[in-house]
């Protein structure tokens, strides 16, 4: 060879698996772990013990059931924001997600320009899941762009309501967020929903497929039968994922600004927003009553881990 | 579709018309000329027209639909019966052997069209004739052969499992025809000879690897296989789109190879890693 081999070259086969598993095992956990996180704005409503922290003392709110299903939902989703921020080695857990995240977006980009998709002359399905794992890439990358961007470095100027997601608050602004405003929906806020949507949808679908191909890259499923198996297994995950990802959007999307605020400034003892939430009051005397405190009551000290 | 065949094949003699993009080099004077070629319908046994049989009726006497006086039309051509590769080409814009294709069955009506084309991913030599030494060049980067040459008599081979067998009968029928690297979305035309040894090897070789690693003697030299199948160009350059095993005519199971590879590549990895080769 006249050619000194580059850099892409020496390390091929490294660097490719290296990307296979950053796909899977800091990215793909985390994506696991993110979807599941969020989906308990929805799911929260079964965790029964979600709300003890505002049953804990006196309170001053009184809530109704309705009232008491949104304090078990924002009080689970404010509990896993609170123990994801105080879990220990946080910043190492970050850089390496970072740095797997830089180095399979920037190869995974580099990959995908290798190929040149024919789906026009070859439409078999399996073509189409390889086209689709490249394109899902792309938007993925694009929507995890805009999603830190706003939410974590503070481009308030690309969030139609213009105010920042904060640890504290993060039911309330997060739904203010996707929204575009924090009561009723802004132009904006569409774009920004539809958004959502398909990048949430983009990178199950890239994370579900990308495990099925990394099963075939490793060795791990060689028959065809062991492939379809797989294949099946791989879809379940991510329909699961779907369920998970799509019911979090909904859940912040249907999710009412106001009661949310409360909620969380009861359980960071904030009196000033502790305002009264009075859902079904006529109820109340057949319902668990519900006492929000005022007292400042760390939600990491709870007992009840989830 | 039989039934229309059928019928066809009492109604005698019709006309097929042939659209071919003929060049006189790869990207040199490319253009299309369309011919018209009565053709009978096979049903006698005998004389059933196929794709190679149109071409020698043009070439007999090369006049244009519009009477335009040609050439006769270029192709590659060896054993007219599906077992050598070297007809194929792109017909109705998918990749296939010419000879084998006939044409009772792909264009089964009076005035049907049938498009030639030359495949994409190998270099034009003239009209439907490609360049497909970058196959075979590739076959030798990965050692693709059972090594029998020795100072002493090497013996009686030894013996294979009949489970073995099935498998690697399958795999033996290859004829590096090229129809898998066609369709596949990774494996791109490379002009430069240069670039031969990085670009990647594609479905065949990958299975060829395959197959003399199975192979008791072959597999003496099976960490050159796995070597080169690791390196760039390697089995990982392989974006599972899963068209080659649909392409195959053979139909070798590609993806099993494929993956295979990438578990024997794998496992040689991680013992070089441990071992230091
Ligand atoms: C940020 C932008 C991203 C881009 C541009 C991208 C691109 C790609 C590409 C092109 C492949 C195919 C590689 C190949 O088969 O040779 C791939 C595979 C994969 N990606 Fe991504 N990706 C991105 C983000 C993600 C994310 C966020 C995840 C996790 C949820 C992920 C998980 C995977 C997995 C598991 C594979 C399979 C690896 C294999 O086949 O061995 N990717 N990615
Ligand atoms: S599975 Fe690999 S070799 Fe086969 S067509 Fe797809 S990318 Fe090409
Ligand atoms: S694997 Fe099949 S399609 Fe590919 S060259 Fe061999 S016979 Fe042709
Ligand atoms: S001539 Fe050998 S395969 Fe067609």
């Amino acid at each position: 060879m006249t050619t000194t081999p580059t850099f892409m070259d020496r390390h091929h086969f490294l660097l490719r698996r290296l990307h296979s598993l950053t796909g899977i095992v800091p990215i793909g956990m985390f994506l696991i772990a993110h979807l599941t996180t969020n989906s308990t704005i929805v799911w929260g409503a079964i965790n029964t013990r979600a709300a003890d922290p505002l049953r804990a003392a006196d309170g001053v709110v009184q809530v109704g059931q309705a009232g008491e299903r949104l304090a078990r939902q924002v009080g689970t989703f404010q509990h896993e924001v609170a123990y994801i921020n105080d879990m220990p080695f946080l910043v190492l857990i970050e850089i390496t997600l970072w740095l797997s995240i830089a180095f399979h977006a920037v190869f995974g980009v580099m990959y995908a320009r290798s190929g040149r998709s024919n789906t026009r002359r070859y439409a078999y399905q399996g073509n189409w899941r390889y086209t689709a794992q490249r394109w899902t890439g792309y938007i993925g990358l694009l929507f995890i762009i805009y999603h830190i961007g706003t939410l974590r470095w503070g481009w308030t100027f690309l969030q139609p309501n213009n105010e920042p997601w904060s640890h504290a608050h993060a039911s309330s602004t997060l739904a203010a967020a996707l929204r575009g405003h924090e009561g009723a929906w802004s132009i904006g806020g569409v774009f920004v929903a539809i958004l959502y949507f398909t990048g949430v949808t983009s990178l199950i679908y890239h994370f579900a497929n990308g495990v099925w191909t990394a099963a075939i890259t490793w060795g791990l499923t060689v028959s065809e039968k062991a492939q379809k198996r797989w294949g099946y297994v791989c879809a379940g995950l991510g329909f699961a994922l779907m369920g998970a990802g799509w019911s979090a959007l909904a859940g912040f999307l249907a999710l009412d600004y106001d009661a949310a605020r409360s909620i969380e400034a009861a359980l960071h003892g904030t009196p000033q927003e502790s305002i009264m939430v009075q859902q079904d009051a006529t109820e109340t005397p057949h319902t668990p009553t519900m006492h929000i405190t005022q007292a400042n009551t760390p939600l990491t000290t709870e007992g009840g881990d989830n | 579709m039989s039934n229309t065949t059928t019928s066809i094949a009492q109604a005698g003699t019709r006309t097929v018309r042939f659209r071919i993009k003929r060049a006189d080099g790869h990207k040199k004077n490319v253009r299309w000329e369309e011919y018209d070629v009565p053709v009978t319908s096979g049903s006698e046994g005998s004389g059933s027209a196929n794709v190679i049989s149109c071409l020698q009726h043009i070439a007999a006497n090369p006049v244009t639909r519009h009477g335009e006086r040609t050439t006769p039309i270029t192709y590659d051509v060896g054993c007219l019966e599906e077992v050598c590769g070297s007809c194929t080409m792109l017909i109705n814009g998918h990749v296939r052997q010419a000879c084998s294709c006939l044409i009772d069955t792909c264009a089964p009506r009076d005035g049907d069209v049938i498009t030639l084309e030359p495949m994409t991913k190998f270099p034009v030599i003239r009209d439907l004739w490609v360049d497909r030494a970058r196959l075979f060049e590739t076959l030798k980067r990965t050692s693709a052969w059972v090594p029998i040459d020795g100072t002493y008599h090497l013996g009686a081979g030894p013996m294979e499992t009949p489970d073995e067998q099935q498998v690697r009968y399958k795999l033996s029928e290859c004829m590096s025809c090229g129809c898998c690297l066609e369709a596949c979305p990774q494996y791109l035309i490379e002009e430069d000879v240069e670039n031969w040894d990085s670009a990647f090897v594609g479905a065949a070789v990958i299975s060829q690897a395959r197959y003399f690693n199975m192979h008791e003697t072959g597999a003496s030299t099976k960490k050159l296989r796995l070597d080169a199948l690791s390196e760039a160009g390697g089995v990982s350059d392989c974006g599972n789109a899963q068209n080659c095993v649909k392409a195959c005519p053979k139909e070798i199971p590609l993806t099993e190879s494929i993956a295979a590879m990438g578990r024997a590549v794998t496992v040689h990895k991680i013992k070089q890693f441990f071992s230091g080769q």
